[in-house]
C-alpha cells in the first residue's frame, strides 16, 4: 500500500462515529413501520421492428437521391446562365507583368502515381454510380 | 447466527428485524460517510436513518450479484445528494468548525486529517469515490455501480483525486518541516 492510501485509510480511522442507542430505536420503530415493495423499473420502449429500420433506410437513401439530382440540376441551369466572359482586352494584358518561372515537372514517385490513379479511378466509378442511381 | 445471505432473504420476505440486523455492520461505517457530506451530526442521522428506510422499502429489487454494502452505499449517496440542494450548499460553505460534523468527530492528531482537506479541494463524486476505495476498500467495479458511472470514469477521476490529495498531503508535510 502506498503512503497515500496509508495515509487515508489511517485519517478514515480517526473520524469516531457511531450509531447511538436513540438512533438505533429510532430506526427500529421507522423499519417497523415500512413494508418491502418492488422498485418500479423504467420502463423501456418496445423494441422497432426490422421492417422499421428498412423503411428508415430506403427513404434516407431516396431523399439523398433527390438532394443530389436537385444539387445537380441547380449546377447545370446556373452554367447555362452564366454570362460568357468577353475577350479580355489586349491593353489589360500587355499590362499583366509576366514573371519568368523556372519550373521542373515534378516527377511523381511509382506509388504516388498508383495512389493517384486508383483515387481518379474510384471518384470515376462513384461518379457513375450517382448518375446511375439518379437516372442520367 | 445466520449468514448475510440468509438476514437478506428474510428481510425480502418482510422480516424487518432481520433487516435491522443485516446492516447493524454497516450503520456506523454508513454514519461516518455520511458525517462527511452533511452540514450537521442531526442531518447526518436524519440521512442514516433515510437511507435504511429506503434500502429496507426497496431490498426486494436487490440484486444479489452486487455487494450488499455497495447496493447500501449507492441509496446512501442519493440521498446525501437530495440533502445537498443549493439551499444547504449554501449553509454549508457558512459553517463553522465548532458545528462542522466531520471536524467534531475527528480524534486528535498531529496533523489535519486529509478527508477533510478531501472535501475542500474534490467534488462530491469524487470524494465519494475517492471514500469508498480507501475508507472502505471497494473495488473500482464496485465504486463505478455505486456512484453509477462508467469504469474508465471512475479510474479516471480516481487518479486525479489520488493526484490532488497527494499535492496537498506533500504541501501539509513540507509546512510541518518549515515550522519545525
Amino acid at each position: 500500500m502506498d503512503k497515500l492510501a496509508k495515509r487515508l485509510r489511517e485519517d478514515a480511522g480517526h473520524i469516531e462515529a457511531k450509531v447511538s442507542d436513540e438512533l438505533d430505536h429510532r430506526i427500529r420503530a421507522s423499519l417497523q413501520g415500512v413494508t418491502p415493495v418492488v422498485e418500479p423499473q423504467a420502463s423501456k420502449p418496445p423494441a422497432r421492428p426490422a421492417s422499421f429500420w428498412l423503411a428508415s433506410s430506403l427513404t434516407g437513401i431516396a431523399a439523398a437521391a433527390a438532394v443530389i439530382a436537385i444539387i445537380n440540376s441547380q449546377q447545370v441551369s446556373l452554367q447555362q446562365q452564366a454570362p460568357v466572359p468577353q475577350a479580355t482586352p489586349a491593353n489589360i494584358l500587355a499590362a499583366v507583368p509576366t514573371i519568368d518561372l523556372k519550373t521542373e515537372t515534378a516527377v511523381m514517385t511509382s506509388p504516388l502515381q498508383q495512389e493517384l490513379d486508383a483515387l481518379q479511378a474510384d471518384i470515376k466509378k462513384a461518379e457513375k454510380l450517382v448518375r446511375e442511381e439518379i437516372g442520367l | 447466527m445466520r449468514t448475510e445471505t440468509q438476514l437478506i432473504a428474510a428481510a425480502q420476505a418482510g422480516s424487518a428485524d432481520a433487516f435491522a440486523d443485516l446492516v447493524q455492520l454497516y450503520r456506523d461505517r454508513l454514519l461516518r460517510f455520511l458525517l462527511t457530506r452533511c452540514a450537521s451530526y442531526a442531518d447526518a442521522e436524519d440521512a442514516l436513518q433515510d437511507t435504511l428506510i429506503n434500502a429496507y422499502r426497496y431490498i426486494r429489487s436487490y440484486d444479489s450479484r452486487w455487494r450488499f454494502s455497495t447496493w447500501l452505499y449507492r441509496i446512501a449517496i442519493r440521498n446525501a445528494g437530495k440533502l445537498r440542494t443549493p439551499e444547504v450548499v449554501e449553509l454549508g460553505d457558512l459553517r463553522d468548525e465548532e458545528n462542522d460534523p466531520l471536524l467534531q468527530c475527528i480524534s486528535d492528531s498531529e496533523t489535519e486529517n486529509l478527508w477533510v482537506s478531501a472535501r475542500r479541494l474534490l467534488n462530491d463524486e469524487v470524494f465519494a469515490a475517492m471514500w469508498l476505495r480507501y475508507a472502505e476498500d471497494l473495488s473500482v467495479n464496485d465504486i463505478s455501480t455505486a456512484l453509477d458511472r462508467s469504469v474508465s470514469w471512475t479510474k479516471v477521476n480516481l487518479m486525479r483525486g489520488r493526484k490532488t490529495l497527494d499535492a496537498a498531503m506533500n504541501e501539509t508535510e513540507n509546512q510541518s518541516e518549515a515550522y519545525g
